[in-house]
């Protein structure tokens, strides 16, 4: 039975209106804006060339958001994954109380991302906050966490990668559950230990997952902004401006557009050619059944 | 003997992990009842002095909380309700209106799966202030409307679908529209539940976007009201427990219901894990 066209029409069109308003056709005005010196409040525009480019790459302020920006990501993905797949497998197997632990973890990932942040600024601050007195407890130097730029994004990380696991666990759960048990089993026979189990058996098997989750965070840790915002507003002395942070910066506090777009669409180029290089990793490494 | 004494370190374990995640809300609640005083007073207290209850009450009348709570679960509902409802319809289309050009449409929305949102909000801002619709919720909700998290969550569970059923109903004579309510929405509950929860939580926690296009002070999202809050309160140093007592507002609402359908959240995740 062949579908009418004006049927297709009428049932992807209400999706397709508000995804090119909002969507594609921005992407190409902000692709055209990044080439001219646009102040939002003028009417008219110079078109300017690569001049944007040109001066965002001599400007130490990108350079070090770039920076920034890796730094989070590699910081935050890292422990998310590692302890997510520490969680998941200790969690998998059902037992009496793993569903409240499972929620427990799971908690962080789905409260807004300012009010939590509001609460781990006090347990950061360096004078009453929670932190250095559990620090003091065990005679440890108290440290200025948000305060100082030496340690601020180190701070913002804890705090990420407390908000985050719990989705990358309970994805890693549902991958887990979906091993065969009875692969195991033959692995048990042929003489093998747990650890080599988990490394020739559950690794390969899970890997798919693996893959999807560093790319969702990765993605989702190159357009960090919430917490950022709350917890240090980019400082001190510039120590936690990220790429979006910057974006922000330029856009809405010093209306300068053409440079705004012009960070925006190198986000877009690291995201893609990111995106594709995961793509090919995943053909050569990654094993789906 | 010795699995009995592994277990209790298993749980010991998690008890230990479990304090970790929760314990900046027992924080949040304990700051809560604290006064000023008790913050800053040494020897140095985690539990606050007493519970007065009554206070509490009487500073979230102060907080002026309701209209930022309103807002936000307003937006959360209705945002959801009709994103779900067009994406549905899209995806029902590239699954069951097998075509060409169904094909090309599906490509262009994959492409933009992986994008930033956040590199386009100079132009849509521009787009949204030339529709009228800047500073009002309207506006915000319209700007959200293509979901394609949702498309892809859908299509997967409709590929997942026995054919025979939309194919049976087609050769009844029923229409699209009595298949999508009669057949679709029934088949697919479990992955529409799973989104409408996941998109919900998502719009009522937004924070940039909505900053960005809100302006007026009574159209403010739940996040945007706190950060306006703390904002304030820092020129005369932070009045924590009033913070926390807002914190505590913004998250309340979706605490609960997470509790009441963390069945979808937890089932809805972790099935979907697998076929990605």
């Amino acid at each position: 039975m062949k579908p009418k066209p004006i049927i297709q029409i009428s049932y992807t069109i209400l999706f397709m209106i508000p995804l090119l308003l909002f969507w594609i056709i921005p992407l190409m005005m902000a692709f055209g804006i990044s080439f001219t010196d646009w102040d939002y409040i003028s009417p008219s525009s110079n078109f300017v060339g690569m001049d944007n480019y040109r001066y965002i790459f001599e400007d130490a302020d990108f350079m070090r958001a770039l920076w920034n920006t890796l730094i989070f990501a590699i910081g935050s993905i890292l422990p998310t994954m590692m302890i997510g797949l520490g969680l998941a497998l200790i969690l998998y197997k059902n037992f009496k109380g793993c569903r409240l632990y499972q929620l427990v973890v799971f908690s962080p990932w789905i409260t807004p991302t300012v009010a939590v942040s509001l609460v781990w600024s006090w347990i950061f601050e360096p004078e009453r906050g929670l932190l250095n007195h559990f620090l003091g407890m065990l005679s440890i130097a108290p440290l200025e966490w948000l305060k100082s730029s030496d340690t601020a994004m180190f701070a913002v990380i804890i705090f990420t990668v407390w908000k985050s696991v719990g989705w990358t666990m309970l994805f890693y759960l549902g991958a887990l559950e979906k091993v065969p048990e009875s692969t195991y089993e033959a692995a048990t026979l042929d003489g093998c230990n747990a650890f080599s189990k988990f490394l020739h058996i559950t690794l390969p098997l899970i890997s798919p997952t693996t893959f999807f989750l560093g790319i969702i965070n990765l993605i989702a840790s190159i357009q960090v902004y919430d917490q950022i915002q709350i917890m240090t507003q980019g400082g001190p002395g510039g120590s936690t401006t990220t790429l979006l942070y910057l974006y922000y910066q330029k856009a809405f506090q010093n209306f300068n557009m053409g440079e705004a777009n012009a960070v925006a669409m190198i986000m877009l180029v690291i995201i893609v050619f990111l995106s594709l290089i995961s793509t090919w990793l995943s053909k050569t490494h990654v094993h789906y059944d | 003997m010795k699995k009995n004494l592994l277990k209790g370190i298993k749980h010991l374990f998690l008890i230990f992990v479990s304090m970790v995640f929760a314990f900046p809300f027992v924080w949040m609640i304990f700051g809560m009842f604290k006064t000023n005083n008790e913050i800053w007073q040494e020897p140095y207290k985690m539990l606050p002095d007493h519970f007065n209850f009554g206070e509490v009450f009487a500073n979230l009348g102060a907080l002026h909380f309701e209209t930022y709570a309103f807002n936000s679960i307003f937006v959360g509902i209705v945002g959801s309700i009709l994103m779900i409802f067009i994406a549905l319809m899209f995806s029902y289309a590239i699954v069951f209106m097998d075509s060409k050009g169904m094909k090309i449409l599906f490509w262009i929305v994959l492409g933009t799966y992986m994008l930033p949102s956040a590199v386009t909000y100079v132009p849509a801002f521009v787009i949204l202030a030339k529709l009228k619709l800047s500073d009002t919720l309207t506006g915000l909700i319209f700007s959200n409307l293509a979901s394609v998290f949702a498309v892809f969550w859908l299509r997967q569970s409709l590929l997942k679908m026995d054919r025979s059923y939309v194919e049976a109903a087609r050769i009844d004579g029923a229409s699209h529209m009595e298949i999508m309510r009669h057949v679709i929405f029934p088949l697919n509950k479990s992955a529409i539940y799973t989104v409408f929860v996941l998109t919900f939580v998502q719009q009522y926690n937004s924070y940039m976007w909505p900053s960005i296009m809100l302006k007026s002070q009574e159209k403010y999202l739940i996040s945007q009201g706190l950060r306006q809050f703390f904002i304030q309160d820092g020129a005369y140093g932070m009045n924590w427990s009033q913070i926390m007592l807002a914190s505590t507002v913004a998250i309340l609402p979706i605490i609960v219901i997470f509790i009441l359908t963390q069945k979808w959240f937890l089932t809805g995740i972790k099935e979907e894990s697998g076929s990605k």
